[in-house]
């Protein structure tokens, strides 16, 4: 590695691999991944299987994935009964968390299924999910949101519609697309340093300015402020991301934004 | 419950069997819908605007929609469905190949008409004005039928023999995940007379469970013995089933052959793979030209050979001898039938051009993709790759799915790789961060498949690697430069 500092190393927990890993979810680990060791930064990937310990002051990050329906039950009950209380003291803490899909369900309050009792989740958003029966059509297509003065694209698949609580805010409008409950017009959920949505595609290679915003939070949060100038003094050449993402939004019909390290402040 | 023990056929039995009684006999509705149909078919080809193969079925059933079940009644080998996420339209073919090679007159439906219209399309070729089957309905039909008209369709089938191959993750926007798949198939299988046979991969935890509800005989097919994937690499494997199609339990294995198709048992319940009646062993994967394995049934063993690349394909072929078996046809011509078997149209099938040899590996689904480039890799070298990815309807709009195969294997078996397809630039992306800097990217696809041709060297194979759609777009396009026929030219049935 050209690096010339010692190494910087950042360590993910990536939670239920094996149950939660639907819809292209390895391509956000693989985008993390391969982000950080173009910077020479070294990123160790832990998986959190059921029944693993969550030990916050071993990891800087968090990623939670989209599964089956069938599988969900013993995932929700192991993120609520052995996990939770450590994920939410990460999550106090700003420690960056994404979850995506059924992740994003997950951090809520409960979903409420079409059928069968209500699963409760770990409570990190304000926020619950509904599933208005199978008569319902599922939320499918592609999707395109802001995120501050940027966008994010990608594509949804979710049968549950989600409402945020009065004091969450959501990562972003939509422009073409779903969104949360194809109702607000709202996306996704922030709290904190925990983001959640139901964009993949997957979600991180497209828009590669939300995967550095997350490092970048991870870096300074455990190195301090001088090291998330690792992204800038590192850049890389995203013209292949960029057109990726482009080529969407000018299917959806919409006009490109800034995009460089715009940052939903 | 258990299922009842398949009997051996008697050899006698393919030539005498009953007609299923005619409970819905044609009448003259049934004519005007044959007549109509005919003639719809007849006007699309004269317009040229394509090979016809589903508006004919559709407005014929929309005049009589029980056309199917009166026209397949009439079958005296009756029907024989070929379902699964994986190498349908291969089996179908193998199955064909098979049967005619023991002497039955086959009939099949075509590539892409695997829907209802199109399986009452492919009928409607059959018959005459009069409602009754041509050849006195004297006849085998293989119907390669798609996932979702399973449940619809196959009860208007009465079929003699359902073929169910593997399920894997495939096209979540379109059939939904996983077990609503096989909640449709469980669904169709209900359905049916309990004189249907049911063949199942005993290998695929989720496909030999439908044992369970099946009412009618069951045979299950698999491979015993042949290279299964290391213990390193079981970690990048796409699994589809973890757990116990019928407690839930935590599957484990002896043996994992790729993503979740091997020798598995429950350690809950202790349910377990079940002992396959037809089966491959000794399998060899040389090259991408081809397979050995030793081929079992209950009427004998014999070294067979086929010409398809990938463990995948010895499957395919292992299911077609099977149905052959339960047909009553021996076995040495279906050995022989196999190893001349050539691959059906945009499944490994070779085309010359300009000096170049193209070869065509249809890939919709992570699990497809990693077994053809698992083919690709087995002979050591270095290969020219053009992988095309389209997100139409039939293909999937949603192309996550190529996040989850295994494209960190592309770099050592590549000498250059390009993108096509309206998700060029999500390929080339998925290429990038797999560690490869693709040569063209570009959206349309004969641009992207003349910079890619040319890209290769007079001599060598350009391999490439479409989603559905973009299989047939590369197809017409390899037509139109005339190296090969158009598809609705292709010789088909007998």
């Amino acid at each position: 590695m050209s690096n010339p500092r010692a190494e910087v190393r950042l360590r993910l927990g990536h939670l239920y691999p094996d149950q939660l890993n639907m819809y292209g979810d390895r391509g956000n680990i693989l985008t993390l991944l391969r982000r950080c060791e173009w910077r020479g930064i070294r990123l160790d990937v832990v998986p959190l299987d059921i029944g693993d310990e969550l030990d916050g002051t071993q990891l800087d990050m968090l990623f939670i994935g989209g599964g089956q329906d069938k599988e969900q039950d013993e995932v929700a009950q192991d993120l609520r009964e052995r996990k939770g209380d450590a994920l939410r003291a990460a999550v106090e803490a700003d420690m960056p968390v994404l979850g995506v899909c059924g992740g994003y369900q997950f951090l809520a309050k409960y979903y409420h299924p079409a059928e069968g009792p209500d699963l409760e989740g770990a409570g990190i958003f304000d926020a619950w999910t509904i599933h208005k029966g199978k008569s319902v059509a599922r939320c499918i297509g592609n999707v395109a949101i802001t995120w501050g003065a940027s966008t994010l694209v990608g594509f949804e698949n979710h049968g549950g519609r989600t409402y945020l609580g009065p004091t969450m805010k959501p990562l972003g409008q939509v422009m073409a697309g779903h969104g949360n409950n194809s109702e607000d017009k709202g996306e996704g959920c922030v709290y904190r340093n925990t983001y959640g949505t139901y964009i993949h595609g997957s979600l991180l290679p497209k828009n590669p300015h939300l995967a550095d915003h997350l490092l970048g939070l991870a870096l300074e949060r455990t190195h301090g402020a001088d090291a998330r100038t690792l992204l800038t003094s590192h850049p890389l050449d995203d013209t292949l991301e960029w057109q990726a993402h482009e080529r969407m939004l000018k299917r959806l019909g919409l006009t490109p934004r800034a995009h460089a390290f715009a940052q939903a402040s | 419950m258990t299922p009842s023990p398949l009997t051996p056929p008697a050899s006698s039995s393919a030539k005498h069997r009953k007609p299923h009684p005619v409970a819905t006999r044609p009448g003259p509705r049934t004519t005007l819908a044959v007549l109509v149909g005919r003639a719809t078919s007849a006007t699309v080809r004269r317009l040229g605007i394509g090979g016809g193969t589903s508006l004919p079925g559709l407005i014929a059933r929309g005049i009589d929609p029980k056309l199917t079940t009166r026209l397949s009644a009439q079958l005296r080998h009756g029907s024989i469905v070929v379902t699964g996420t994986n190498g349908k339209t291969t089996t179908s073919g193998m199955v064909g190949a098979v049967l005619r090679g023991a002497g039955m007159r086959v009939w099949q439906n075509r590539e892409g008409s695997n829907l209802a219209r199109g399986i009452a399309t492919a009928l409607l070729k059959h018959a005459h004005a009069s409602g009754s089957l041509r050849d006195g309905g004297d006849a085998a039909f293989v119907f390669e039928l798609d996932e979702a008209a399973f449940r619809r369709v196959l009860p208007e089938l009465r079929p003699k023999v359902v073929l169910v191959t593997n399920l894997f993750r495939d096209q979540l926007d379109r059939y939904g995940e996983v077990d609503t798949v096989a909640e449709r198939w469980r669904e169709g299988l209900k359905r049916v007379d309990a004189t249907t046979t049911l063949i199942a991969n005993a290998d695929d935890p989720s496909v030999a469970a439908l044992a369970d509800i099946h009412p009618g005989p069951v045979l299950f097919y698999g491979v015993n013995e042949a290279p299964s994937v290391v213990e390193g690499d079981a970690r990048i494997q796409v699994i589809d089933t973890r757990t116990c199609p019928r407690c839930r339990g935590l599957l484990s294995y002896s043996v994992r052959y790729y993503s979740h198709v091997g020798h598995w048992s429950c350690t809950h319940c202790g349910f377990a793979r079940p002992t396959p009646t037809v089966f491959a062993s000794a399998v060899t994967l040389a090259s991408l030209d081809g397979a050995q394995l030793t081929l079992t049934r209950p009427d004998g063993t014999a070294q067979a050979r086929i010409t398809l690349p990938g463990l995948y394909n010895v499957y395919n072929a292992v299911a077609a001898a099977a149905v052959g078996y339960v047909e009553g046809t021996p076995l040495s011509p279906a050995v022989e039938a196999l190893a001349r078997f050539s691959p059906a149209f945009g499944r490994a099938e070779r085309i010359q051009a300009r000096g170049r040899t193209v070869q065509i590996l249809l890939a919709k689904n992570p699990t497809g993709l990693n077994e053809v480039l698992r083919a690709l890799g087995a002979d050591g070298r270095r290969h020219h790759l053009l992988m095309l990815l389209n997100d139409r309807a039939a293909d999937g709009e949603d192309v996550s799915w190529i996040w989850d195969a295994d494209f960190e294997q592309v770099p050592a078996l590549a000498e250059r790789v390009s993108a096509g397809g309206t998700r060029a630039f999500d390929m080339a992306l998925r290429l990038k961060y797999a560690g490869l800097t693709p040569y063209a990217v570009e959206s349309d696809i004969p641009k992207a498949f003349e910079r890619a041709l040319e890209a290769t060297p007079v001599g060598e194979s350009l391999y490439v690697i479409p989603t559905y759609t973009a299989m047939l777009a590369v197809r017409g396009e390899l037509s139109r430069l005339g190296f090969a026929p158009r598809y609705w030219e292709l010789p088909q049935d007998e």
